[in-house]
């Protein structure tokens, strides 16, 4: 289970995998790697959740898959970013831009 | 709410299970073995590697799990799941499930019976155009001359004089009720004639199908000889519409010319079937003091009932100014159309609502019962459910769909019952309506019934469910049989339903009970006459074939010989309104009292007689001496008054010799030869007497309907046949038809009494029988649980008695509850049928009495069975039992 600290909001976590896969596309566990190496071991996501999130983003059109061979000849599913995932992840990080912001104000102020 | 792609993902999923699942279970495996592959990169050993795994990043399974629930569609797995695991387990205990789904079958269907009649008389929308704007417009009469009389016909001129003057209508029509006698065809019929101003199909928006509707011409005086037909009417004697147009009728000897045929089920109002024109002559337009007619009225967009009320006070004022004489006092009321179909059966409705409502909450309390009881029985089913990682939702819904199915089935059965409930007693109500409505189950009453399903399933199933969900894992799985603390929540559950059942039967016993004592104390009031062997025949002649009223007179006279002689007949009379179906009245002057203008003189009933009406009806002659033949045209005009006439006018003097004047009929004013006992004109529960003046037929003009009354030795329906001959070699085109016997008469006037009592005594009943199996059920229930404990008290001396009052004590305290707290409901509700009662208060002591002796004896009865189980339990046996 994840820890506490690190817990990942639904929403949020669809836009890290969507990064993630916007830098080059990947497997399940490429997506988990990467996202903890990207935030430096903050975020451990478990094998759960991220499937669920990839189910949603698939269906909802914003990636795409194609079963192919690693490097060590094992076969894993590839997810790659489609057009309106792209889309999506630039209007998403617009908006948690604005609303970062808006928390850090507020936690700034006295 | 997932995208429209999510859903085709899901559903694309549903086909491929077996694939998806395999794929995700291939993906699965490999994300777990490429983190392994990496921890051993890091020097751990396979084993460990995939350990760490297993704890940091979750198992196979678990997140296999977690990835099938996230999708929408396994909801739909699982509840199809949920389903069929509930449709084995009903099947496996066939007689519990059929309990329940007749108990649900009965508590339904009776709602869906009445909602279906409420649906046609209140809420379906009347068939016209707008029909929110239309409305009745009564007279109200002053209250001296009919106290407690709100709704009253209008008369000619009053009429005109609003239609001319009023702001806020934008149509009006008046419609006179008449029974016309049909002739030209095969036989000679009596038929129900509406007159109507020209617009009144336009007005109501719905115009004939073929055809045309009146013009204002064919509503001139002179005019007026046409006629439009209802379509039953039409199919009967001309058969397809066009075959119809363009013939004549014959009605009341004149003839009419057809030119429309109204569309199917159009027999607006009070089952019309045919409508001719008002065509008023200008003598019949100036009548102001007669009132006859029923005016109808669309109000103006924008205009509303309280603007349109105001406007025709002010109309009501003007005119009791400029006619003192016969306005005074006068006014008028504006209501909705609606006003005609509701009024008169709207309460009783409502209070029938009202009783199978409590049907169904004891239905379902019965049901939840049973369905606790049930569920108790799963306890350790449910807690080995939990421990393998059920969720409470997950649980529950497993229970609500159980519900859900019984509440399904019973609504289904629910349906069926309907279906014939509302067939038996739809047409003795459709019938009585000023207008044909369906009253059947449409799709308002389906969805109804399908709400009413789903608030069942709601109700029945929360306590089951809150209980199971809420049992202790560790508990239920140990294995006892002793008290465990889930028992006793559910036996206070179990107790408190059961308390309510008998509260609710309660009340709707005493509401039974209180109509049943209604109708025994309408039946035993003295209508004045002797109804048993009297046979009434209405003979209806036009005044075309015998203009002149000695011609009348004649016939009646003629006609009432022939009957005399006929064997079997002890006595034949003419009337011209029969006790008991209403009739007119009159403003009479009353000499002793000071001269008055018409609206403020007294209003008196008069009924047109012939000679030997009394002893033919067995009124009373109290003083003086009935009509003879000697009382003719040309010999001093007289009268006979009612009992309470004499007492109201002359209290302390004779009346005989008196002299009254009737203000609608010409002449100088009549003498008073004798005084007779009260007759019940209106109805058995009209407790006002009201004053009636009898005139003989002989001196009186224009009388074409009038009935002949026939006392019999034999029972009357068999002399019809003779009768009717014998009125035909008078004249054999007046038509003998609507032949009812006095007793049949009573028996109508009573029949919505009949009618509500039946139903309420049904529903009671019902609730009784319900409530009967829920006490029932309870205490078997708790004997069988409490096996153990008997026999402990057994084994340390207690007689068998003692067990039998225990239990039965408990079950007496039980019902005791719900009777303090049905009778407290009762006291509070019984006042909403006030209204519908006669000769008892909503509270009547002695009846409150009965109902509470009967339910203690039935639940005596009910608790008694449990009770002598009990008492056989063998103490050895149980302190063995496990």
């Amino acid at each position: 289970m994840t820890d506490k600290p690190g817990d990942l909001v639904q929403g949020t976590l669809d836009m890290l995998i969507l990064k993630t896969l916007a830098l080059e596309p990947t497997h399940g566990y490429g997506i988990a790697v990467r996202i903890e190496q990207m935030s430096k071991g903050v975020f451990r996501v478990n094998a759960g959740s991220l499937f669920v999130a990839i189910q949603r983003l698939q269906r909802d059109g914003l990636i795409g898959s194609e079963w192919k061979d690693t490097e060590n000849s094992r076969r894993a599913k590839y997810y790659t970013l489609t057009e309106r995932g792209r889309k999506r992840l630039d209007s998403e990080k617009r908006q948690w831009g604005r609303q970062a912001a808006a928390i850090a104000r507020i936690l700034e102020a006295s | 709410m997932p995208s429209l792609r999510h859903i085709a993902g899901g559903i694309r999923s549903l086909f491929r299970k077996k694939r998806a699942e395999r794929e995700l279970d291939e993906e699965l495996r490999g994300f777990m073995d490429m983190a392994a592959e990496e921890g051993m990169k890091q020097g751990r050993s396979q084993k460990d590697a995939l350990r760490a795994v297993r704890l940091e990043r979750g198992s196979v399974d678990g997140a296999k799990e977690v990835v099938r629930a996230a999708g929408w569609e396994s909801f739909l797995e699982t509840f199809w799941q949920d389903l069929s695991y509930g449709i084995r387990m009903l099947r496996k205990s066939p007689g519990f499930t059929a309990v329940v789904i007749l108990t649900l079958g009965l508590g339904i269907g009776a709602n869906t019976a009445i909602f279906s009649v409420v649906d046609a008389v209140m809420l379906r929308p009347l068939p016209f155009q707008n029909p929110n704007q239309l409305v009745v417009v009564w007279h109200t009469p002053p209250p001296k001359s009919f106290p407690g009389v709100r709704r009253f016909v209008v008369s000619p001129a009053n009429y005109i004089d609003w239609r001319r003057q009023n702001d806020v209508f934008t149509a009006m029509s008046a419609i006179g009720i008449h029974r016309a006698n049909l002739t030209g065809m095969t036989q000679p019929e009596s038929v129900q004639q509406r007159l109507v101003s020209y617009d009144f199909f336009s007005m109501l928006g719905v115009l004939p199908t073929a055809g045309r509707a009146f013009t204002s011409v064919d509503d001139q005086p002179g005019h007026g000889s046409v006629a439009i037909l209802n379509w039953a009417f039409c199919q009967a004697h001309f058969g397809a519409p066009k075959n119809a147009l363009r013939k004549t009728i014959q009605l009341n000897d004149r003839a009419y010319t057809i030119v429309g045929v109204m569309p199917p089920s159009f027999d607006f109002p009070f089952q019309a079937q045919l409508w001719t024109p008002l065509a008023w002559t200008d003598k019949e337009h100036a009548v102001r003091g007669d009132h006859n007619y029923i005016v109808i009225a669309r109000l103006k967009s924008g205009v509303n009932e309280a603007k349109a009320q105001a406007d025709m006070n002010t109309i009501s004022r003007r005119l009791a100014q400029q006619y003192p004489t016969e306005d005074a006092g006068w006014g008028a009321l504006v209501v909705p159309l609606r006003d005609l179909l509701a009024g008169s059966i709207g309460p009783a409705l409502l209070v029938l609502f009202g009783a199978v409502g409590f049907v169904l909450l004891i239905a379902c309390a019965n049901v939840a019962n049973l369905l606790l009881t049930k569920a108790l029985g799963r306890d350790k089913e449910m807690a080995i459910r939990a421990a393998l990682g059920a969720s409470r939702r997950r649980i529950s819904r497993q229970v609500l769909s159980e519900t859900a199915l019984v509440s399904i089935a019973g609504g289904v059965a629910a349906l069926l019952l309907a279906h014939f409930v509302v067939a038996a007693i739809g047409s003795p109500i459709a019938g009585k309506l000023p207008l044909s409505i369906e009253i059947g189950l449409n799709g308002w009453v389906l969805a109804f019934t399908f709400a009413i399903c789903v608030l069942t399933a709601v109700i029945a199933g929360v306590a089951p469910a809150w209980h199971l969900t809420n049992t202790n894992v560790n508990e239920s799985l140990k294995q006892s049989s002793g008290k465990t603390s889930a028992d006793s929540r559910g036996r206070r559950a179990r107790n408190s339903l059961v308390v309510s059942e008998v509260a609710l039967s309660l009340v709707l016993l005493v509401g039974a009970g209180l109509t049943i004592e209604t109708l025994y104390l309408l039946r035993q009031v003295n209508p004045g006459i002797d109804p048993h062997n009297v046979l009434t025949v209405p003979l209806a002649i036009s005044q075309k074939r015998y203009p002149a009223v000695s011609q009348q007179t004649n016939f009646f006279q003629l006609a009432l010989e022939h009957i005399r002689a006929l064997p079997g007949v002890i006595g034949a009379a003419a009337v011209d309104s029969l006790p008991l179906t209403g009739g007119s009245t009159q403003p009479v002057q009353v000499e002793g009292q000071p001269p008055e203008a018409m609206a403020d003189q007294p209003e008196a009933a008069v009924r047109v007689i012939s000679p030997g009406y009394f002893s033919a009806m067995h009124i009373s002659l109290m003083q003086g001496r009935d009509f003879t033949d000697a009382d003719k045209a040309g010999a001093e005009p007289v009268v006979l008054v009612s009992e309470s006439f004499a007492r109201r006018f002359w209290p302390h003097e004779n009346p005989i010799g008196r002299h009254v004047g009737l203000t609608f009929s010409s002449g100088p004013p009549r003498t008073v030869i004798g005084v007779v006992g009260d007759v019940k004109l209106y109805g058995l529960d009209v407790t006002q007497s009201f004053q009636t003046v009898y005139s003989p037929l002989l001196q009186n003009s224009n009388n074409p309907v009038m009935t002949v009354v026939v006392r019999t030795t034999t029972p009357p329906s068999s002399l019809i046949p003779a009768i009717t001959s014998a009125v035909h070699q008078v004249d054999p085109q007046v038509p003998v038809t609507g032949v009812l016997t006095m007793d049949d008469i009573v028996d109508q006037s009573l029949s919505p009494q009949q009618l509500n009592m039946t139903l309420l005594a049904i529903f009671a009943g019902l609730a009784l029988l319900l409530a009967t199996i829920g006490i029932y059920g309870v205490q078997a229930y708790a004997v069988r649980h409490r096996v153990r404990e008997i026999g402990i008290r057994l084994a340390l001396g207690a007689q068998r008695r003692d067990i039998l009052r225990l239990i039965i004590g408990q079950g007496l305290f039980l019902t005791g509850v719900g009777i303090c707290g049905g009778l407290v409901l009762a006291v509070g509700l019984t006042r909403l049928m006030a209204s519908q009662l006669y000769g008892v208060t909503a509270t009547d002591p002695l009846t409150l009495a009965a109902v509470v002796v009967v339910l203690t004896l039935v639940a005596l009865a009910a608790c008694y069975v449990p009770a002598r189980r009990a008492m056989k339990v063998d103490p050895t046996v149980a302190l063995r039992y496990e």
